[in-house]
Formats: C-alpha cells, sequence, structure tokens
C-alpha cells in the first residue's frame, strides 16, 4: 500500500488499477507458493529458477533450483527466471494501470542490474567464510561478508545509479518498487517460516507472544516519544509531527501514509517523511546487520527482533534481517556452532508483520482524536471504522494464509507428502531470495541523498537522528534483550 | 513536486509555533502510561511462561 501511495502523488497513471500493490503481491506471492507446492505431487513446475552458488569461477555461480532442470544451466535458468517474472510482473503491472511497456523496460534495467549485482557479491573473496571454504576455493582472504551479504552489492549498485545517475534513475522508476517486492517475499516466506516452526511449535509460539510486546513498543512508547520530541523540541507543526512520528516509530513507508491520510495531512507531508525513512533505513541495513554480527551472535533472536524493532520499512527490516541471519549463522558455524537456517530472518519477520498489523487501528485512533478534537471537520469527513481496514495492510493476510498452508502439509498431512514439504517450499523460497534482491536494489535507487538535502530536509533528519539513534535503536535492543535474550534457534540436524 | 519545493523548505524553515493542547498532552501521557504498564505485564508473563522448545 505504501508505494501504491506514494505512486499516486508522483506517478502518471495510465489506466484505472484493478488491484493494489498490496493485493498484487498476495495474488503473485500466493501464485509462486501453489506452483512450488506441485512438487508435492512430483510436477516441479519451478525448479528451472535460477540460484546463485558462492564462485570463483563465474561459469560455476549459477544453477538452477531442481536438478530436473539441471540441463538448462546457469544462464538459461536466469534467462528462464527474467522472462518468468518480466511476463509475471508485467501482468501485474498492467493490474495496478500501469503503463506495460515501460513497466517492461525499467524491470529489464531493474531485475538485470540487480542480480548482476548479486552475483558479484558471491564472489568468492567477498562472500566465503569458514577456512575450509576459502580452501575449497584456492583464496588467502575473504570479507566473509556471506553469501546473502551479496544483498548488499545489489544495495550499493541502487545506491550508485540514485546519486550519480539520476536520469537513469528517473527512467527506471516503473519498475523500482521496493514496498512491492518485499510484499511479494513476505507472503513467500510465511510458508518458508512455517516448515521452519514446524519443528518447534512451542518456540514459534513463543515468539508470538513476544511480538505483542513489538507492537506495545512501536505503537505505545516509540511514537509518543518521537512525537512529543518532533513537536516540543524541534517545533513542528501537528500535521508534520504524526506521520514523522508514525515513519520513525511503526513503518517509515505504510504507517507514514497511513497516518497522514487519517489526520488529513496534504499529501506531499507523509511522501517527504518516507523519503527521509527511506535513505535513513538504509545506513540502518549497512550498519546494524554488522553491529549485530559482532555484538550479538550468541543472542541470535535478540538480534533478529532488533532488525524488526530497530530498521523502519518493511522492506529494510526484513532484508536486515536476512543479512543478520546469514552473518550470525557463519560467525557461530566458525565456532563450530550450527543453528537452524530460518530462525532469525522468520522472527525479524514476524515482529515486523506483528507491528504492521495495527497500522490500521492506530490510523483510525489518531483520525479519531484529530477530526473530533483537533481540526474538528464536519461529521462527512470524521475518522470512520471502516478505514481501519482500509488501511490494514492486506499483504500480511497472503502471509498468514501460507504460514497457515506451509503449517498444515507440515504437519497434518501423510510422511510421505510431509516429507516433500521443505524442498517444495524451498523452491518458491529461490523467489523470495530473488525479491529481497530487487528490493535492495530498489531501495538503493529510491536513496538520492543530494536530492533530500536539496529539498532542505535538515530539520526533519534531526528529528530522525535524535530519535533513531538516540532512543528508538537502544529501547529497541533493550525491549528485544528483555523478551528474546537466552532464546536461541533449534541446532540444526 | 519539484514546484513546491521552495515553498516546502521555507514552511519547514518557518514552521508556525503550535502549542501542545491538553488532547495531546492526553494521547502522549496515555501512550507511555499505558505501554509501559504493559510491557511490564508482558515482561512478568515472558518470565512465568519462559520459551521452551
Amino acid at each position: 500500500m505504501s508505494n501504491a501511495a506514494l505512486a499516486e502523488v508522483r506517478r502518471e497513471r495510465t489506466a484505472v488499477p484493478v488491484l493494489n500493490e498490496d493485493w498484487l503481491a498476495v495474488v503473485l506471492g500466493l501464485f509462486i507458493f501453489v506452483l512450488a507446492l506441485a512438487a508435492l505431487v512430483h510436477v516441479d513446475l519451478i525448479g528451472w529458477v535460477v540460484t546463485t552458488s558462492v564462485w570463483i569461477d563465474l561459469g560455476q555461480a549459477l544453477g538452477t533450483a531442481s536438478k530436473s532442470y539441471a540441463a538448462l544451466g546457469g544462464l538459461g535458468a536466469l534467462v528462464a527466471t527474467y522472462v518468468a517474472l518480466l511476463a509475471v510482473l508485467s501482468a501485474g503491472a498492467a493490474a495496478l494501470g500501469t503503463d506495460v511497456k515501460r513497466f517492461a523496460l525499467a524491470f529489464t534495467a531493474v531485475f538485470w542490474i540487480a542480480y548482476a549485482s548479486w552475483v558479484v557479491g558471491n564472489f568468492a573473496n567477498f562472500a566465503a567464510v569458514t577456512p575450509a571454504e576459502q580452501q575449497k576455493f584456492g583464496i588467502s582472504w575473504s570479507l566473509k561478508l556471506t553469501n546473502e551479504g551479496a544483498y548488499i552489492f545489489a544495495l550499493i549498485a541502487g545506491l550508485i545509479i540514485a546519486n550519480f545517475l539520476p536520469r537513469f534513475a528517473e527512467a527506471i522508476k516503473d519498475a523500482v518498487r521496493p514496498e512491492l517486492y518485499i510484499k511479494i517475499a513476505i507472503v513467500i516466506l510465511g510458508g518458508f517460516f512455517a516448515v521452519t516452526a514446524a519443528g518447534r511449535l512451542n518456540l514459534a509460539g513463543s515468539l508470538v507472544l513476544r511480538g505483542i510486546a513489538a507492537i506495545v513498543e512501536a505503537y505505545l512508547i516509540y511514537w509518543a516519544v518521537v512525537y512529543y520530541v518532533a513537536r516540543k523540541w524541534f517545533g513542528f507543526s501537528r500535521e508534520w509531527s504524526a506521520p514523522l512520528a508514525s515513519g520513525i516509530s511503526i513503518c517509515g513507508v505504510s504507517a507514514a501514509i497511513a497516518i497522514g491520510g487519517a489526520i488529513r495531512a496534504r499529501p506531499v507531508v507523509p511522501v517527504l517523511v518516507s523519503s527521509l525513512v527511506v535513505v535513513f533505513a538504509v545506513v540502518e541495513v549497512l550498519i546494524l546487520p554488522f553491529v549485530a554480527q559482532s555484538f550479538l551472535s550468541h543472542e541470535p533472536l535478540v538480534a533478529a527482533a532488533w532488525m524488526g524493532l530497530a530498521v523502519k520499512t518493511d522492506g529494510a527490516a526484513v532484508a536486515a534481517g536476512g543479512i543478520t541471519e546469514s552473518l550470525i549463522l557463519a560467525k557461530n558455524a566458525a565456532e563450530g556452532v550450527h543453528y537452524q537456517p530460518g530462525w532469525i530472518l522468520g522472527t525479524a519477520a514476524t515482529v515486523k508483520v506483528f507491528i504492521d498489523i495495527f497500522i490500521g487501528i492506530w490510523a483510525f485512533v489518531l483520525g479519531y482524536i484529530w477530526t473530533n478534537h483537533i481540526n474538528a471537520t464536519a461529521d462527512r469527513d470524521k475518522a470512520r471504522f471502516a478505514e481501519i481496514w482500509q488501511r490494514f495492510p492486506k499483504f500480511i493476510i497472503g502471509f498468514v494464509i501460507t504460514f497457515a498452508i506451509g503449517l498444515y502439509l507440515a504437519l497434518g498431512t501423510p510422511a510421505d507428502i510431509a516429507k516433500n514439504v521443505p524442498a517444495a517450499i524451498g523452491e518458491a523460497n529461490t523467489f523470495r531470495v530473488i525479491f529481497f534482491i530487487l528490493t535492495f536494489f530498489s531501495i538503493g535507487v529510491l536513496s538520492n541523498f543530494k536530492a533530500l538535502w536539496r529539498e532542505g530536509f535538515g530539520k526533519l533528519a534531526a528529528v530522525y537522528l535524535v530519535s533513531l539513534f538516540g532512543f528508538v535503536i537502544w529501547v529497541g535492543l533493550l525491549i528485544s534483550w528483555l523478551f528474546f535474550g537466552g532464546i536461541t534457534p533449534p541446532l540444526a540436524s | 513536486m519539484s514546484q513546491s519545493d521552495s515553498e516546502l523548505r521555507d514552511e519547514l524553515r518557518d514552521l508556525p509555533v503550535e502549542p501542545l493542547l491538553p488532547i495531546e498532552k492526553k494521547l502522549i501521557g496515555y501512550s507511555l502510561s499505558i505501554g509501559l504498564v504493559l510491557l511490564v505485564v508482558l515482561a512478568v508473563v515472558n518470565h512465568l511462561f519462559p520459551a521452551s522448545f
């Protein structure tokens, strides 16, 4: 919903949208998930999707997700993946009312640059972690960024385009949709996390209880403090302070726009706030996962919850969870501790999804206060209960559906079907990785630091700096420690 | 948006003073109070029902 709202302000629409971005993410995420499930009845429909391994010889970098399609070769898999995503996402662009031809051209550039960056990031000197891996590739040093650390390369490629090639960034803007890509990824992630959680339902249930603490923290603690700081210390008006507090404390893009609408702020206010949040989210993604690896490698779920609480915007938070998982698992593996993958990413995503669930309710509460007590308006303009549903981030429904189906398949089906579930959902998860890559690249392209300063954002940025680095990050860490401290993911079998 | 860049810059530089209204003070106060109480309750629940495998 967030980028769709941004787009309403920024983009020229050529047709009436059939779906909004949230519903489109649900449809596309479920589509990929259902195709993957065909493998349960031994029909491999998406095994051709491309995967990338850490490489020293470029010819060995790419491959197919399933051996059934190995004959396709790495390059063939990459082309097949591009063609499939181009077709599906172009149909999605048509449903959003975007010019399909412009989208297709822009997506072509986005896909190839983003994936090329990902492949570069998987070069052994960047990604190899253990001494055994270094020996295998015949290298004497490595940055040890891990396989998923390559997301950073996609982000940097986007940042270079945004800040040094602004005309090119403008030319590809139709396919620069980080919120759409991450929401599709989150829908797919629901199934993946279900399979991960199936073996440890008690632990998964504990995470849900702790997700409630995240909601309390974001809405009742963060929001109130940031709003006070913006109003009292920096002298911002109510119209600026409410979206700013929502962006910094809840979700940088979705909440800022939902709350902006609820309090009847001018559209430009939440849009500028969102632009600011995206830039700071980039800074956080580049720093926090590495801080977490250094100081929280023995508290993996504290690190995970911290990413979900401290990094704003869905894309950046979940993506930061992905990088954190990769870095922390690698560090623990080097010490001989092998945690089961999926828990850190799943916890970060769960915390963020829990926070997102209440955006609609919080928007209604603030809308009610604003339209009845602060800017009392005519009855027809007052906040309505229906707005709770209107502002609810619908992609969460997709996450819940794939989680429920994944859990049922893993626990409620006969053993001969259940044993194939991880592999089937693993193929869908390969698409999730690709949508993460597109998300990172897109976030980078949207982060034009120069444009922000040109627009006179200094004071807004100051509120963000004070709130984020003076409060949000540390309170997030404290709460994460309080509720997730001492809980570790299961060991890999 | 470019049309309004300079206006926005001016607006952000010269924001009019809007004192905190009583309803805003209530919103901030109630939010923090309820939030802190809930966090304490959740911390107790967390202590009584620790995560288990």
